[in-house]
């Protein structure tokens, strides 16, 4: 009996998975059919610069949406990982141009900000018991005003302060390592998702609470983790982003958790937690990356990009939710 | 499974749609056109930049063989900087950009260049000159127009140079907000008579500026003028002070000056004056039709353009 269920469990799992490449795979085939010409009369979509410019543009948000699967899988949310991200870019900014600190500390402190807003969240959350929705709100704001505070309202350019930020900004924004950075968080959360014992926990906490709680989980302990790990990559992500616009921009990442949270839930997550997978926000972060870079090609009207990415939610969940039969 | 292929279909069929509404905005081979050119604007819903928008659309459709197209940038610079790599890709005959971001847009700029891209920096000055030609208004001269503006009227009305200001600035660290500013006061320092009683910012939006104005009316007794760096935080200030009774006494000045805003609130009387922030895009078609036609043409690096007093008619 165990082991037939565990079985179909297995099968559902891959079936999952396969769906998601189904619906990747179909967004691709549309994207290539649909793609305008180059003067040449090659596809432009397909083209390797256009293809590694898609996959940059979506780095930011593809890697806080690692971090944020897991929150999600926890039934969680969190909100502040656009301010967070402001943060950690206007912190390399001011690391640079104010501060004049060398290029690893700059890098250290970024990231460092970003990963005490996670603990923060967290342990408010642990320790207070008040719901994610409430906290992260609460720190998606404060966090917002702290960054607009440190940079005294003004986008702080990277441009001309200096020998080390110029070579910063030239490194961080190159693809081959925005990328590489982004698919080398990819396997290790993936791993730390699906083979370690924190990830089974991570699973449990979203799963059933009730049986998690009286199986005796540390559930304050993977709680403050999540969040952290989540801010963690917010702050990677703002350094990052603070290279590819050479500028600490304290409005940065409005309604980015949004884009995030989108990529999550397009990818397989479920809101209700305990169900999802690495591999399948990895896809859904490549749906919205395609579909971005396609309907920008085709230069659809960019308000009704944004309808048609509501469609494209809605209809991706839809389509997912056939693997409960 | 049925209900799945069903959503397939559907999302296919849209997902057709919404690609091919904009069939032939491709610069390649298939429309009937011989220059293609790319305009890549860093917010569409920006009143300025949608009237921008309006009226760049209303010049190219002037040129049947131009296929224009527009790149929203959504106040997002790395969307911004991505849409104009797609842009260098398909190598359009011209590009103009108007940057969000002084740093931001100057590297991809360049690489337009480098693709031998003619490139029309719009508005807002980047960190090095990677553009074929600037084309920009000047804000300190705006402010220093606003600024004798204010004190001609406050002349007028008190028979000497002196009088109470309110100040709405736009968003703290916006050169153009900082600009207009040091504009006006280049002048107004000059009259230690005319007292700036009261600073908010506004953030450009009207409805911070009519908060802004409430607070600086219960503060202050007496107001004569408010100057706010865009029509919009004028207007918001003048129903506050519409809704505090307070309004006639005090003479509204904006800027930005565009048609269905700042004129038109100096037409109805609301606004005591506006002054013309210029949209540029009438010398970027100009100088970009003569860069697409004329082989010999060569742009000056920068046109800087003159702005224009919109006050009501005697």
């Amino acid at each position: 009996m165990a082991n037939e269920s565990k079985l179909k469990a297995l099968l559902g799992r891959h079936r999952a998975l396969l769906q998601s490449f189904a619906v990747l795979a179909f967004i691709f085939v549309v994207a290539v059919v649909v793609s305008p010409l180059d003067i040449r009369g090659n596809n432009l979509f397909l083209n390797p610069e256009n293809l590694t410019n898609m996959l940059r543009a979506i780095t930011p948000v593809a890697i806080i949406a690692l971090g944020m699967t897991l929150v999600i899988l926890t039934a969680g949310i969190d909100l502040s990982v656009g301010a967070t991200l402001a943060l950690s870019a206007t912190v390399t900014a001011l690391g640079f141009s104010q501060w004049q600190y060398p290029l690893p500390m700059v890098i250290a402190l970024a990231l460092l900000a970003g990963l005490a807003v996670g603990v923060m969240n967290g342990t408010l959350i642990a320790w207070l018991r008040v719901q994610p929705f409430v906290i992260t709100l609460a720190s998606m704001i404060g966090i917002r005003g702290l960054t607009r505070m440190l940079s005294d309202n003004e986008n702080i350019g990277l441009r001309t302060v200096g020998e080390s930020a110029a070579y910063f900004v030239d490194t961080f924004s190159q693809k081959s390592v925005m990328i590489g950075i982004f698919l080398g968080l990819a396997v290790i959360f993936g791993a730390l998702l699906s083979r370690t014992v924190f990830g089974r926990y991570t699973r449990a906490l979203g799963d059933n609470p009730q049986a998690a709680l009286y199986a005796g989980l540390p559930i304050k302990t993977v709680t403050i983790a999540v969040y952290a790990l989540t801010g963690l990559l917010a702050g990677i992500a703002g350094v990052l982003n603070a290279a590819r616009t050479s500028t600490g921009n304290p409005n940065d990442g409005i309604a980015m958790e949004l884009d995030v949270i989108a990529v999550v839930v397009i990818g397989g997550t479920s809101l209700a937690g305990g169900r999802g997978t690495i591999i399948g926000t990895v896809i859904g972060a490549l749906i919205v990356g395609i579909l971005t870079n396609i309907l920008g090609l085709r230069n659809v009207d960019a308000n009704g990009q944004l309808m048609l990415k509501a469609v494209i939610i809605v209809l991706a969940v839809v389509l997912q939710q056939g693997r409960k039969a | 499974m049925t209900k799945q292929w069903i959503v397939l279909a559907v999302s296919t069929l849209m997902l057709m749609c919404g690609c091919s509404s904009q069939s032939g905005s491709n610069g390649n081979g298939n429309g009937d056109f011989k220059y293609f050119v790319v305009f890549s604007q860093c917010n569409n819903a920006e009143p300025y930049r949608a009237a921008q928008n309006k009226r760049i659309e209303e010049l190219f459709a002037q040129n049947p063989e131009v296929k224009l197209v527009i790149y929203d940038g959504q106040a997002d610079a790395a969307k911004q900087i991505s849409q104009v790599e797609n842009a260098i890709l398909q190598k359009p005959d011209l590009l103009i950009v108007a940057p969000l971001e002084r740093n931001a847009l100057s590297d991809v700029m360049g690489r337009a260049m480098d693709a031998e891209i003619p490139t029309i920096c719009l508005e807002r000055d980047i960190v090095e000159p990677n553009y074929t030609t600037y084309i920009s208004a000047d804000n300190v001269a705006i402010g220093r127009l606003a600024g004798q503006f204010i004190v001609d009227h406050l002349t007028e009305k008190h028979g000497e140079p002196k009088g109470a200001l309110v100040e709405i600035t736009g968003m703290k660290g916006v050169q153009g907000g900082t600009d207009r500013h040091n504009g006006a006061f280049e002048v107004l320092d000059k009259y230690p008579d005319i007292k700036a009683v009261h600073q908010a910012t506004g953030n450009w939006f009207q409805g911070e500026a009519t908060a802004r104005m409430e607070e600086a009316l219960s503060a202050n007794a007496q107001i004569d003028v408010v100057y706010a760096h865009n029509d919009p935080m004028a207007y918001g200030a003048y129903l506050a002070a519409k809704e505090a009774n307070r309004a006639d006494g005090i003479a509204f000045v904006g800027v930005d000056g565009l048609p269905a805003e700042g004129e038109q609130y100096v037409t109805d009387g609301i606004l005591a004056a506006s002054f013309e922030y210029p949209l540029c895009v009438d010398k970027a078609h100009e100088v970009g039709m003569k860069l697409l036609t004329d082989p010999s043409f060569t742009p000056e690096k920068t046109y800087i353009l003159e702005s224009r007093a919109i006050i009501p008619e005697k």
